[in-house]
């Protein structure tokens, strides 16, 4: 009797954190569901009644969004840039955090701090000689320049994480590959990449959601409407049919699913790529 | 010749050893990438900062400080920085709060856990643009859900051009980046209390302590650390906020909700390099002081209690 009474008291004193979890709840979720319904109303029915949900539901908006804009390319665009980016940033990453965690070399401190140093800055800090050097270089305007950015912009905190990572790792691994015969760039690819796989997918995906919704590089270095990424090319889609109210809910959310997707796919990965940058 | 033997025996090595370039091999990639591209370009926008220059025509003369006087004069310039200090000022405030204690229910709760976490994080996950236009569309004067939820509520007193009143433009804006970054506030503390140790809250409930009392005697003390990372964040991204801005009201009405970030964008746009790297690296002092200064602050105190 006393026991019930006691876990009746605990659940009770549960109640206001669920209450009050569930109203943040609704403060993020409410706006998003109520983007997503506009979506499938007609113009007449967001203007008369924003608030109510859908009569019928209208998909033929999605179709307008995708054929009347260019979301076909946006989207190749994002998705050839997001994933090479991110190819060449774990790669590079983790060549430089083995060398920098477990080789000893002259200038391994100064190197590894220079990166560090990167982390410091503001975004604004390089902005006019970049698009300078970018149209030097004949890479304005490109995706493989586009994609030289992100994988720079992403290297330091790729390299810190990683580093931190490699030094947790035993060094008698190392010793005795090495007895048998192991190079070191055998033992990276052999041994320690394939034992760093939920590293390496935590920081992959926590940079694939960074290059996938970066906007202000894009937009200073990007202006072809063919080389566009989502974000860019949702800003141009906003501006040609804000007055079309239907079919700019559809093309906010054409340019949000694909993020939602990752996100409910490797929910953890993410939240610990942020978590474990941080923590360390 | 000579040195390499004399270092290679002071190692202890008894044969000729060479300099072992297989580490400069694996980092060499990552460092050009690297300086050409990102660290390259942060200290030429620092040394263009005294030249004239233009972005095509190479030709650059010295001017000293010029720029930086036509900056430091420039009353958009401190309208814009000021700006990000009110950003600074509600965002080591709010998100942060809000983070702390969603993150605390969280801990508190046993069923829904997972589920409450990856609500509440959701926006976090969104480019800034999409964020902006949701917000955009929540703001719109009629075809918006605030001005007609206000009415719908008996609350039509304060329904308001939201974007179009430069008295509350900027806080409209800060709305939008609130509702995107408390969660990932919250993740932080989130894996923060994990890693307490469960014991001091047992001890803590056999003492009846209340939920403020854990709050301040347990949980802030022990997050110290974790509240240095998440408000050192918060520095970043209130100083560096561009996206949200640039959409919702490209800095106006009025340049009454400006950053510098827009401001700097703007000056290149008008190809006006020298104002715009000149505002860029006042901006760069004033952040790297603003975060450097407050990162040794909280080591300081956390050595001298």
């Amino acid at each position: 009797m006393e026991f019930l009474n006691r876990s009746a008291q605990r659940r009770l004193q549960g109640a206001p954190f669920y209450l009050l979890l569930s109203l943040a709840t609704m403060i993020t979720l409410v706006p998003i569901i109520w983007v997503f319904a506009s979506a499938l109303k007609s113009n007449k029915e967001i203007r008369e009644n924003p608030l109510a949900l859908p009569g019928e539901w209208r998909f033929q908006n999605y179709i307008d969004a995708w054929f009347g804009a260019s979301f076909d390319a946006y989207f190749f665009n994002s998705i050839f840039i997001t994933v090479t980016s991110v190819a060449i940033v774990l790669f590079l990453s983790s060549l430089a955090a083995y060398a920098f965690a477990k080789m000893r070399f002259f200038g391994n401190q100064i190197l590894f701090f220079v990166f560090l140093f990167g982390m410091a800055f503001p975004l604004s800090a390089k902005l006019g000689p970049l698009l300078s050097l970018m149209y030097e270089l004949n890479l304005a305007n490109s995706r493989f320049g586009l994609i030289l950015v992100y994988v720079a912009g992403s290297l330091p905190f790729a390299i810190l994480m990683l580093r931190a990572f490699f030094q947790g790792f035993p060094q008698e691994l190392e010793d005795s590959a090495a007895l048998d015969g192991c190079s070191r760039f055998q033992f990276y690819l052999r041994i320690l990449l394939p034992l760093s796989k939920p590293s390496l997918m935590a920081l992959g995906i926590f940079v694939f959601m960074g290059t996938w919704n970066e906007f202000f590089q894009a937009l200073l270095l990007i202006n072809e409407d063919s080389k566009r990424t989502l974000p860019l090319g949702l800003t141009a889609f906003q501006d040609e049919y804000f007055t079309d109210f239907a079919l700019s809910f559809a093309g906010i959310n054409i340019t949000a699913v694909p993020v939602i997707i990752v996100y409910i796919m490797f929910q953890r990965n993410l939240i610990e790529g942020i978590t474990v940058g941080s923590l360390k | 010749m000579a040195q390499t033997v004399s270092a290679a025996r002071k190692r202890g090595h008894g044969a000729r050893s060479k300099l072992d370039l297989i580490p400069y091999v694996f980092i060499l990639p990552a460092v050009v990438i690297y300086v050409v591209f990102n660290l390259g370009p942060v200290l030429a926008s620092f040394f263009l900062s005294f030249f004239r220059w233009h972005l095509l025509a190479p030709t650059t003369e010295f001017i000293g400080f010029k720029h930086y006087d036509f900056i430091l004069n420039d009353d958009r310039f401190w309208n814009a920085l000021s700006h990000n200090f009110i950003f600074l000022g509600l965002a080591v405030v709010i998100p942060v709060s809000m983070g702390l204690f969603l993150a605390v229910f969280i801990y508190e709760i046993r069923a829904g856990r997972v589920f409450f976490r990856a609500a509440l994080f959701l926006p976090a996950i969104f480019s800034g643009v999409v964020i902006a236009y949701v917000w955009k569309w929540i703001y719109h004067p009629f075809a918006g859900v605030l001005n007609p939820t206000l009415e719908l509520i008996g609350l039509g007193a304060f329904t308001q051009s939201w974007l179009g009143n430069p008295r509350i433009a900027l806080y409209s804006t800060f709305i939008a980046y609130t509702w995107a970054s408390f969660g990932y506030s919250m993740v932080i503390f989130l894996a923060g209390l994990q890693d307490i140790s469960t014991d001091i809250f047992d001890a803590a409930r056999v003492d009846g302590a209340s939920f403020w009392q854990k709050l301040f005697y347990i949980t802030i003390p022990c997050l110290y650390d974790v509240f240095t990372f998440v408000i050192t964040l918060r520095i970043f991204t209130a100083m560096g906020v561009f996206g949200v801005i640039y959409i919702l009201t490209g800095g106006g009405p009025f340049y009454s909700s400006d950053v510098i970030d827009i401001y700097v964008f703007r000056m290149i746009g008008n190809y006006e390099m020298g104002w715009a790297t000149a505002a860029a690296t006042v901006n760069t002092v004033v952040v790297v002081c603003l975060s450097t200064g407050f990162i040794k602050w909280r080591e300081w105190r956390s050595w001298s209690s």
